[in-house]
């Protein structure tokens, strides 16, 4: 589906294409973002989470971009109707993607700190989580590139297993520390990790309520 | 939202209003019923349903050759001369049928005023321009007329420029002082309606944005009704705007008309949405 051909526009057309295509690139680097993050955690690996810190400076770059052309067109083709819509719901999709390489960001620094310290006494599935939000990343990327609003609603609806996960989570590494004090400081900072993943999924489900209104120009409220 | 449905949904404001009170009645002041218009063989306008509600401006967006002039010049029977026009379907003013008789054309000129694309100030001073019209209705001395005549001046917001010269050629003033010049001599006759047709399309931006401020200022007394090929300006000063297209045989139909702010953003058909992001036009 191509709906923005624009024969008499080239110019929009074209700013539109970029803004679409940043978006979209932005997104792929937060979905890698978010495994290599986890990854680090896990694995105490303090370079690739190094990689994670550095790396958002290029998410950032990107949406610094967005916002360059999504400016330039509305100060130069005065868009309307859906070509409006779509400048700026590009544009709050980029500002939410630059979000979740910032809780990206903050699940490397935690996996850094971490990586010197004993482990928990007893495992914690945070790989399920994190493997869980990265795939809603991605399906919405998919939906995005599809312009599929049924599919924005479907993956906004399984944020509620994301959530089911993140207080499963939660409980299990409370319990530990309740059990043993030595387990607190890790403890907290792996929950605020499980939060971060947490707040990127909420993340989706706002950018799946930018698909459906850039489609049909309606404010929905999903998730 | 088509043509019939916002009479509806007009009619359904009215009742909101009455029953809350939240909002003044919409007091529909021209309109046409089923308008059609022909220049000889050639059908101009097919079955158009315009209404025009005082307090609000309305305009009228589409491409060449649509009739939207057509219709304009239909409201304010300019056409009538034309050889072989014909028209079928109603014209009402504030709910009654608009006077055909030659008569009845000149009352209805004093209700319905008419600004152009390019300004056309008459070959007489500033003063005499404005007051061409009160002297039609017999207001002869100059003492009667010099208050109206300040009055519309300072309405089209050129009193301050011109009133140490109003004896001046109205032919000197630059054309967005010309222009708002057949504004106030438009005003002066106190009109219900003002039909703009393309009004500002020969001035310079600054001007373009003056005549604009004078719409919103003076819309809740007079009703105004715009055609302008400037979509950035319907949307800027319009509360209402109609999208006409060609439709079979050319003949120009009206497509949507829906508050301005719901037309540019959402509109409902798909005409109108290619049209207003440049797809085609």
């Amino acid at each position: 589906m191509e709906p923005l051909a624009h024969p008499l526009r080239p110019t929009l057309d074209s700013e539109q294409r970029q803004v679409r295509d940043l978006v979209l690139e932005m997104g792929e680097m937060v979905d890698v973002a978010i495994a290599h993050a986890t990854r680090a955690l896990l694995d105490r690996d303090v370079e690739m989470a190094s990689q994670v810190i550095t790396g958002d400076a290029d998410v950032n770059a990107r949406q610094a971009e967005v916002h360059e052309h999504c400016l330039s067109v509305i100060l130069t083709q005065a868009p309307v109707a859906r070509d409006l819509r779509e400048i700026l719901g590009f544009l709050h999709m980029s500002d939410e993607l630059e979000r979740m390489g910032d809780h990206c960001v903050n699940v490397a620094r935690i996996g850094r700190n971490l990586a010197d310290l004993p482990p928990l006494r007893a495992p914690i599935d945070l790989a399920m989580l994190s493997r869980t939000v990265a795939a809603q990343v991605r399906d919405m990327l998919n939906a995005l590139v599809g312009r599929d609003i049924d599919r924005a609603r479907e993956i906004a609806a399984r944020d509620d297993r994301v959530d089911r996960i993140y207080h499963r989570i939660v409980d299990d590494i409370l319990q530990l520390m309740v059990a043993d004090t030595r387990d607190v400081y890790a403890g907290t900072q792996l929950i605020l990790v499980a939060m971060n993943l947490e707040r990127i999924a909420d993340r989706v489900t706002n950018l799946a309520e930018d698909l459906v209104f850039l489609e049909t120009g309606n404010v929905e409220e999903l998730g | 939202m088509s043509a019939e449905a916002f009479h509806i949904e007009v009619a359904s404001d009215m009742v909101a209003a009455v029953a809350s009170d939240a909002e003044p009645l919409p007091e529909i002041v021209v309109e046409t019923r089923g308008l059609d218009t022909w220049y000889g063989d050639f059908q101009a306008l097919r079955k158009v349903n315009l209404s025009a509600a005082k307090g609000r401006i309305t305009a009228i967006i589409g491409p060449s050759g649509c009739g939207k002039s057509t219709l304009l010049r239909a409201i304010n029977r300019m056409n009538d001369l034309v050889p072989g026009y014909r028209t079928s379907g109603e014209i009402l003013l504030e709910g009654a049928p608009a006077p055909t008789d030659p008569a009845g054309v000149i009352a209805l000129r004093r209700r319905v005023g008419m600004l152009f694309q390019r300004p056309n100030p008459f070959p007489m001073s500033i003063f005499d321009n404005v007051a061409y019209g009160l002297r039609l209705e017999r207001r002869r001395s100059r003492r009667d007329l010099a208050e109206p005549v300040e009055r519309a001046l300072q309405r089209a917001g050129l009193w301050e420029e011109v009133k140490d010269r109003l004896e001046r050629s109205a032919l000197g003033l630059s054309g967005g002082q010309q222009q708002r010049l057949c504004l106030a001599r438009s005003l002066a006759v106190e009109p219900q309606v003002i039909l703009m047709d393309e009004p500002t399309s020969s001035l310079d931006p600054i001007a373009t944005l003056r005549v604009e401020e004078l719409m919103r200022e003076f819309r809740d007394e007079v009703t105004i009704i715009i055609v302008t090929h400037n979509m950035q300006q319907a949307a800027r000063v319009s509360d209402v705007t109609a999208f006409m297209l060609m439709g079979e045989g050319r003949a120009g139909e009206l497509v949507e008309i829906n508050r301005t702010r719901e037309l540019f953003n959402r509109p409902q058909d798909r005409r109108t949405e290619d049209y207003i992001t440049g797809r085609f036009g």
